[in-house]
């Protein structure tokens, strides 16, 4: 137990910290992310800490800066898969029946498709905008949502406490929002939590596959595609942005990972 | 057991006509009119049509597709728009490549996982090591771990050749050289995901009756763990290979990209990139199928081992 709260605090801490490069990334950066200089692919120095890309652009400046798109992206399609996934697993657990039988194949039918495959066919046809992205990512996760949901509303609906108000006549949405969600609430914000960290994910993924966010913005999976060509040159070009967001979804993940 | 396989397959029929079709919707439908890409923006309407007939881009969505179906049950996929080579000559030598990559990645950590989680000797650095790569391994993107390994492995000490893929003819010792940093690429999330399931698991059956009866029988503590409770802690990680298929085929899109692969991810990519609807469409059945078998087997593998689920 206590190695969990550990994780937590540190999953926390990471995030505070990434939250505050990106804030803080106009004071932070040494240069300005997109302005394209006459050193190119440049290793590292006292004047460009991470190098410089093949367009001269300053590379720890771009990562600083990426922190910011990768920390909208992430919560924004947990945000969306959650509006998707919280109603339809909340119906599927109290509604039983046909209901939640026909919900619960729905889940599983979309569960079982690869969703970084899903992701590539989906941006390729709508276009890698920054909306567009989100929509695509809070698209292919929320069965997850749904699916923990559900398992979550048809454990407590069993207890007794919810059949005593059920009892004395509370209505279902009653029941629903003042008796289960409270008890459920906890989890669906590690779930979210995890589902951030998935969604980072699956946009770097996308991005190193080279679907990312149209330049010039500093995205990081973008920036590890066009680095990973000079891999025996600098490899910080692709590394640290790479690293940036292993550590990014690493700390929601932490923080996600200990409430269960 | 075959009974339990049939009517598996029965139940999952619906599914995959739905699937099928809504991926096919999706492809040829909803990117508008394949034509007009194969043609060019300057195409004129005349050329658009009559190559709209020749495909039977015209037919109603249920026509079309289910021309298509009928095609590919005889394995025909028709041709690859950018290659004119039939979509069956280019995935056949691409899918055992893919294969053989995931299967001995999942065989790895299914071994390693399983292994090092019931190890009795050592169980306080080693267990903690465990949780630590398993954390490790469930985060980190395969790309990053794949450029990682490349540049330590092969640009730093050159010991291992960065990319490519050597086939089993032209030497066993070449090929599993090859082979060694896109396998542990996607090793790492497997090691970690199975580590947790499987722990999760053994956890809970270390309180249960049969092993405190096990270990007061005076069996040591090396022969309850890998006799008494592996076998019933293994089961959540076969549901587990099963339910995971989704993930690979993601994990073996982006390794393969990595070190330059000719497997199924790759040439999915490649084909996505430009357009190629007929390669779009038979990669994208091959995973749905390969998705639904996958969880066929592991669920027979589960009736097999515990025979209540059979009923």
């Amino acid at each position: 137990m206590r190695a969990r709260t550990a994780q937590r605090v540190l999953g926390f801490a990471l995030i505070l910290l990434i939250a505050l490069a990106g804030l803080l990334a106009p004071w932070l950066a040494s240069h300005d992310p997109n302005a394209s200089g006459d050193d190119v692919l440049a290793g590292a120095s006292a004047a460009h800490w991470f190098g410089t890309d093949d367009l001269g652009r300053d590379v720890y400046s771009r990562v600083l800066y990426g922190a910011r798109i990768s920390l909208v992206v992430g919560p924004a399609a947990a945000l969306v898969a959650a509006l998707i996934g919280v109603p339809v697993g909340l119906l599927a657990g109290y509604a039983s029946g046909r209901l939640d039988l026909f919900l619960v194949q729905l889940i599983d039918l979309f569960i079982a498709l690869p969703s970084l495959v899903l992701a590539l066919m989906i941006t390729v046809m709508v276009g890698a905008t920054l909306q567009n992205l989100v929509l695509v990512l809070g698209l292919v996760m929320w069965p997850q949502m749904a699916r923990l949901v559900r398992g979550q509303v048809k454990s407590v609906r069993e207890v007794p406490f919810i059949e005593a108000a059920r009892a004395i006549g509370c209505t279902p949405a009653r029941v629903l929002f003042r008796h289960i969600w409270p008890n459920i609430m906890r989890t669906i914000a590690a779930q979210s939590a995890i589902a951030v960290s998935a969604a980072i994910f699956t946009a770097a993924s996308l991005g190193f596959l080279g679907l990312g966010l149209p330049p010039p913005a500093a995205d990081w999976g973008s920036m590890v595609h066009s680095g990973f060509e000079y891999l025996s040159l600098n490899p910080l070009l692709s590394l640290a942005p790479g690293a940036a967001v292993a550590l990014t979804v690493l700390s929601f993940y932490l923080v996600g990972q200990t409430v269960d | 057991m075959i009974g339990f396989a049939l009517r598996r397959l029965v139940w999952a029929l619906p599914n995959v006509v739905l699937l099928t079709f809504l991926l096919f919707a999706m492809v040829t439908g909803w990117l508008g009119s394949p034509a007009a890409m194969m043609l060019g923006q300057e195409a004129s309407p005349e050329a658009i049509a009559a190559l709209n007939q020749r495909y039977g881009f015209d037919q109603p969505m249920l026509v079309q597709y289910a021309t298509w179906v009928g095609k590919a049950l005889s394995g025909d996929f028709s041709r690859s728009y950018a290659t004119r080579q039939t979509v069956a000559s280019m995935i056949a030598p691409a899918l055992p490549v893919t294969l053989e990559l995931s299967l001995w990645a999942i065989l790895l950590a299914l071994l390693t996982s399983v292994g090092l989680n019931s190890l009795v000797v050592g169980r306080r650095i080693i267990g903690a090591c465990t949780t630590g790569f398993s954390i490790v391994g469930v985060t980190i993107p395969n790309f990053l771990l794949g450029a990682t390994l490349i540049y330590v492995f092969s640009v730093r000490l050159g010991w291992l050749p960065t990319t490519g893929w050597v086939p089993w003819e032209e030497g066993a010792g070449l090929h599993l050289r090859h082979l060694i940093m896109p396998v542990l690429t996607l090793f790492a999330f497997y090691f970690g995901a199975f580590s947790m399931v499987y722990r999760a698991e053994y956890r809970a059956l270390q309180r249960q009756l049969f092993v405190r009866v096990a270990s007061a029988k005076g069996l040591s503590d090396t022969r309850v763990s890998f006799r008494h409770i592996l076998p019933n802690s293994i089961l959540p990680v076969i549901t587990y290979v099963g339910i995971s298929m989704g993930h690979l085929v993601g994990g073996a899109v982006v390794t393969e990209t990595v070190f330059s692969i000719p497997g199924l991810g790759r040439l999915f990519v490649t084909a996505i990139g430009g357009y190629d609807f007929p390669v779009i469409l038979a990669m994208g059945m091959i995973v749905l199928a390969g998705v639904m078998v996958c969880n066929l087997l592991a669920d027979m593998t589960l009736a097999a081992v515990n025979p209540q689920i059979r009923l």
